[in-house]
């Protein structure tokens, strides 16, 4: 049995009222999101909103579904063959499943950090300016600039600063994904997406880069999908609980973890399953 | 490798003995390997090896008590007995191998008229020796060897066989007196034979200068086997100056008359009307000409001047019609202060020939490599005569201290590193070349062994073959690997692999024997495929993507290139069926005959088209097969961070797939090439085999594989020929090894720069 006493001592945000959200509070609006591979169903009616600025963490045992949604926000999804979607993700009030979107716009909107870090076999500065790069920009002045300011917001400016042009490979596994941070937020997205951000990562590696998603949600809305129920209650302001497919329950996080209303939700926190 | 047992720290003794079978096992297999890759290499080479040795020769026998003076000497086939023609028609014997050497075996007279006024030695191959007596009648003879195995031994007996009867030819039109002695006695220079199967042909020059040739053509009666004589006669009355040398070439079609600034060649097939070809101004300034000879073959004629210097000279074509000119030169490098070169001696069928200074000093050249093989002096005399053995592995001298024989180790003179791999000017070009062509019908033929043609084929028809073969095999497998519905790429890539184990054999019998008359018939049809097909794929592909979402939904994903095989074959049918319309309409009805005349590039129906298809065809599976893996082992991880940065599928492949992939691809294409350059079957076959170097996509070639195949099963063994191609196929082996060293070399840096990936 895992004994969860949920650390809330260095939340400092405002709760906000989910039920209750402004329109420009709101990043993205999830609605009657169906989600099939194949004939089997993955997601079952997701309707959610996710507050702009903000720390969301997705929670809940292998399987349920979460990594799912979360790689619907930025239509990662499209790669799977048999994947159908139905439903729509509103951003900007913009149904991002619409014929006229194009995938690569969203894809700019909406960064991404995967489960383990993929840094380029590039060196150190051409990883971060890869997206840039993407668009065309190659004025060596910005550029630089990027580079500098998307290392530094991702803590790794110090390290690095150095040897910037060696290759990225030679990096540590946690410099490595504050690298792919840096990647991410060198584009400046407006949403961005971690996968399981430290799951392959040593215990002080996940906690400079839990520093880092605290820093970065002044700037961006964070989405995060975590294994790790401290982690969440740690770096989150919303947490949302997800169990077959299904979203059992959204709120902030100080209220999931100490007064859930559902069933499901307490036997998940106290650890009954997972 | 002991495990600790749950009754103890005993090692179970079954477990360790398998696991030291398995260590020593997987060693020992691993050295044979490479013992058996350095085996072959060091064979090749032990092979090679004699082809580059010098010539050695060392003193074998010698007879010092002679029995008579002689005016010419020889030695036969086996180097067991040499012999010596006096002045009078005597042929003496000696024996110069084994027991009894030096001693004199038997003395057969020819049975000549005595008064002898002329003597003459054809070319060493013919071993033909003529005798003039006063009367203008000439006796040829020749010292033969009977072989005969009483009591399993070999043994030779000497008798003299006379060629052209017994009996004396008729008279020639000598003139009468004094100036009827046209030779000093032990001269050869001013009276010279050849003959040609029952024609003799005779050049002499009188004591008034005059220079006669005539022609004898005898006719066998049918019942009394007596010859019958015609003879007819021309005065040569465009030489003027002091004749040095007399010759005529061992079919008699040649006239040489050398003096001591001039050479005049002639035209002697006919024997009344002789016809000047060429008065070659030969003058070096102060050296005059002290001697010249016809090399073997009879192309080269060999000249000799007073201060040690040789000219090679030949006919060849030049821009004004044929011409006689000097290809080459050596200098005698003796110590003494005179060099005149007073005689040249060839050998029988190579081009080794000795020029002696009249202090009996030695030089030993060949043309061919331009290669002085051996200085010194073999007697302290003055050489009277020097002749090599048939087979050019003795050495026979006479001189004042009697005959000496010796050894020569001299089995390849012609080949030199330098003439394999530089241009070598051989008898008869206009120039020097690099040429393959090792052997033809003759046994003086100059053999012809230059690398770089052979080389040069393999490297183009691995060139055409990797053009035809990269595109399509990288795109295939990049295509496979990144964009493919897996279901379609689980057929798709056994498949094209499967096409790697098709014997090539089949692939050069189809191209060689199906495919090049199609492409031949077909060219403006094949030529228009080539544009049309990438073409419509690219057309069709844009189509496609521009279509509405509704009917391209109809195709599964990953389906959609198999939409283009019906364009294919489309595409295919109208290039073929438009093939006759546009040869009527562009190349006037015929595109061989257009190529050949009015473009006026050589068409050979196996070309290198035919080569770069179907040996491309042989590669692409090996280029597909590596490159595919590599593509597709790609971390999905990498894709999906590129994706996620706002790249398109296109963007992320370029920038990230392919450069992950990068060593992969690169020893994909090195596999491919180190293929293309060792492959044999198809070359062989969907090629003219042409040792030409030319990088016509129109012409064949020969490659290095294909020759060694050609030619090994017709070389005999320890020839130089033999031993060229055993270098041929060390160079093979070089290039192999270099291209996969390099793809390896290549790979192991690329595989370090990803290594944590």
């Amino acid at each position: 049995m895992i004994s969860v006493a949920p650390d809330m001592s260095n939340k400092t945000s405002s709760v906000i009222d989910l039920n209750n959200l402004r329109d420009e509070q709101i990043a993205l609006r999830i609605k009657e999101l169906d989600l099939y591979y194949a004939e089997k169903q993955a997601l079952e009616n997701i309707t959610m909103n996710i507050p702009k600025g903000q720390v969301t963490a997705f929670i809940g045992p292998s399987g349920c579904g979460k990594s799912t949604l979360l790689r619907c926000i930025n239509r990662m999804n499209d790669l799977v063959d048999t994947c159908r979607i139905e439903g729509e993700i509103l951003l900007h009030n913009q149904n991002i499943y619409d014929k006229s979107v194009d995938v690569a716009s969203l894809r700019r909107a909406v960064g991404m950090v995967f489960q383990r870090p993929n840094p380029f076999p590039k060196t150190i500065y051409e990883n971060v300016v890869y997206g840039l790069r993407l668009q065309g920009i190659k004025d060596r002045r910005i550029l630089d600039e990027v580079v500098e300011r998307s290392l530094r917001n991702a803590a790794l400016w110090n390290e690095v600063k150095d040897r910037l042009h060696d290759s990225a490979l030679g990096l540590s596994g946690g410099q490595q994904q504050r690298l792919v941070i840096a990647r991410a937020i060198a584009i400046e997205p407006e949403v961005l997406l971690l996968d399981e951000p430290t799951s392959a990562l040593d215990p002080i590696s996940t906690l400079t880069i839990e520093e880092l998603i605290t820093e970065l949600k002044d700037k961006y809305t964070v989405v995060i999908v975590t294994h790790n129920m401290q982690q969440a209650a740690r770096v989150s302001d919303q947490t949302a609980f997800m169990y077959m497919g299904q979203l059992i329950e959204h709120a902030d996080t100080n209220t999931l973890f100490t007064t859930p209303k559902m069933k499901k939700t307490e036997d998940y926190i106290t650890g009954r399953y997972g | 490798m002991s495990q600790i047992s749950s009754n103890g720290l005993k090692t179970d003794s079954k477990r360790l003995f398998k696991d030291q079978f398995a260590k020593y096992g997987v060693m020992t297999g691993g050295v044979l390997v490479l013992c058996a890759l350095l085996l072959i290499f060091f064979y090749l080479l032990y092979v090679v090896k004699p082809v580059f040795n010098a010539a050695h020769i060392e003193p074998r026998s010698s007879v010092s008590t002679m029995a008579n003076k002689y005016v010419a000497v020889g030695i036969e086939e086996q180097t067991e007995i040499a012999f010596g023609l006096t002045d009078k028609g005597m042929v003496d014997f000696y024996n110069v191998k084994g027991s009894g050497t030096g001693k004199l075996i038997t003395s057969v007279d020819a049975n000549i008229d005595d008064n002898i006024i002329a003597f003459s030695s054809s070319a060493p191959h013919q071993g033909q020796y003529a005798y003039l007596n006063e009367h203008g009648e000439i006796t040829v003879i020749k010292p033969s060897f009977r072989v005969a195995f009483p009591n399993d031994v070999r043994t030779l007996t000497p008798v003299i066989t006379y060629p052209f009867g017994e009996q004396p030819t008729p008279a020639l039109d000598l003139p009468a007196g004094e100036a009827r002695n046209i030779l000093s006695r032990g001269e050869k220079t001013n009276f010279a034979f050849a003959t040609d199967e029952n024609a003799i042909g005779i050049v002499y020059k009188t004591a008034n200068d005059d220079v006669i040739f005539s022609r004898l053509e005898s006719e066998e009666d049918m019942f009394t086997d007596e010859l019958s004589w015609t003879s007819y006669q021309s005065d040569l009355n465009f030489v003027t100056g002091t004749i040095q040398q007399l010759l005529i070439s061992p079919d008699a079609s040649r006239l040489f008359v050398v003096t001591d600034k001039h050479i005049y060649v002639a035209n002697s097939r006919d024997g009344e009307d002789v016809q000047l070809l060429y008065t070659v101004d030969v003058g070096r300034n102060a050296a005059t000409i002290t001697t010249a000879k016809l090399l073997a073959g009879a192309n080269s004629l060999m000249v000799g001047y007073s201060d040690g210097y040789i000219g090679q000279w030949f006919e060849t074509n030049s821009a004004d019609g044929r011409a006689f000119i000097q290809s080459r030169h050596f200098q005698m490098a003796v110590d003494t202060e005179d060099k005149a070169v007073v005689a040249i001696y060839p050998e029988f069928y190579r081009r080794t020939f000795t020029a002696v200074t009249k202090s009996g000093e030695a030089n030993i050249f060949h043309t061919t490599s331009e290669a002085e093989l051996w200085q010194g002096q073999l007697v302290d005399q003055a050489i009277l005569d020097f002749e090599f053995s048939p087979r050019s592995n003795a050495i026979v001298i006479y001189s004042a201290k009697g005959l000496s024989v010796f050894k020569i180790e001299n089995e390849h003179p012609e080949v030199s590193w330098s003439g394999l791999w530089q241009e070598v000017w051989y008898e008869g070009y206009p120039e020097a070349d690099y040429i393959w062509q090792s052997s033809s019908a003759s046994d003086d033929f100059e053999s012809k062994f230059s690398l770089v043609p052979i080389s040069f084929g393999t490297l183009k028809a691995a060139m055409y073959a990797m053009m035809f073969a990269v595109p399509i095999g990288l795109a295939a497998a990049v295509y496979t690997a990144y964009f493919m519905a897996p279901s379609v790429r689980k057929i798709v890539k056994p498949t094209v692999e499967i096409m790697e184990a098709l014997p090539t054999v089949i692939l050069g019998f189809l191209a060689g024997l199906w495919l090049a008359p199609v492409i031949e018939e077909h060219l403006p049809g094949v030529v228009l495929l080539l544009i049309l097909l990438p073409l419509s794929v690219f057309i069709t592909a844009f189509i496609w993507h521009n279509l509405p979402t509704k009917v391209r939904n109809k195709v599964p994903a990953g389906w959609d290139s198999i939409i283009l095989l019906p364009i294919v074959v489309i595409v295919g049918w109208t290039s073929f069926a438009l093939s006759p319309l546009v040869e009527l309409w562009l190349f006037n009805g015929n595109t061989r005959l257009f190529i050949t005349n009015d473009l006026g590039i050589t068409f050979d129906q196996r070309n290198s088209l035919i080569v770069g298809i179907a040996m491309g065809f042989a590669v692409i599976p090996t280029i597909f097969s590596i490159a595919e893996d590599a593509v597709f082992s790609v971390p999905k991880t990498l894709s999906s961070g590129s994706l996620a940065l706002g790249a398109t599928q296109w963007q992320t492949l370029v920038k990230v797939v392919l450069l992950t992939a990068s060593p992969g691809i690169f020893s994909a294409v090195m596999m491919g090439l180190g293929r293309a350059v060792g492959e044999t079957m198809i070359v062989l076959m969907a090629t003219g085999n042409t040792p030409i170097m030319d990088w016509s996509i129109f012409e064949g070639m020969r490659t290095l594989s294909a020759n060694i195949a050609v030619e090994m099963p017709e070389s005999e063994v320890g020839s130089s020929h033999y031993r060229i191609l055993f270098l041929a196929a060390f160079v093979l082996f070089i290039f192999t090894f270099f291209f996969n060293t390099i793809a390896e070399f290549v790979r192991q840096r690329l595989r370090e720069k990803y290594s944590s990936l």
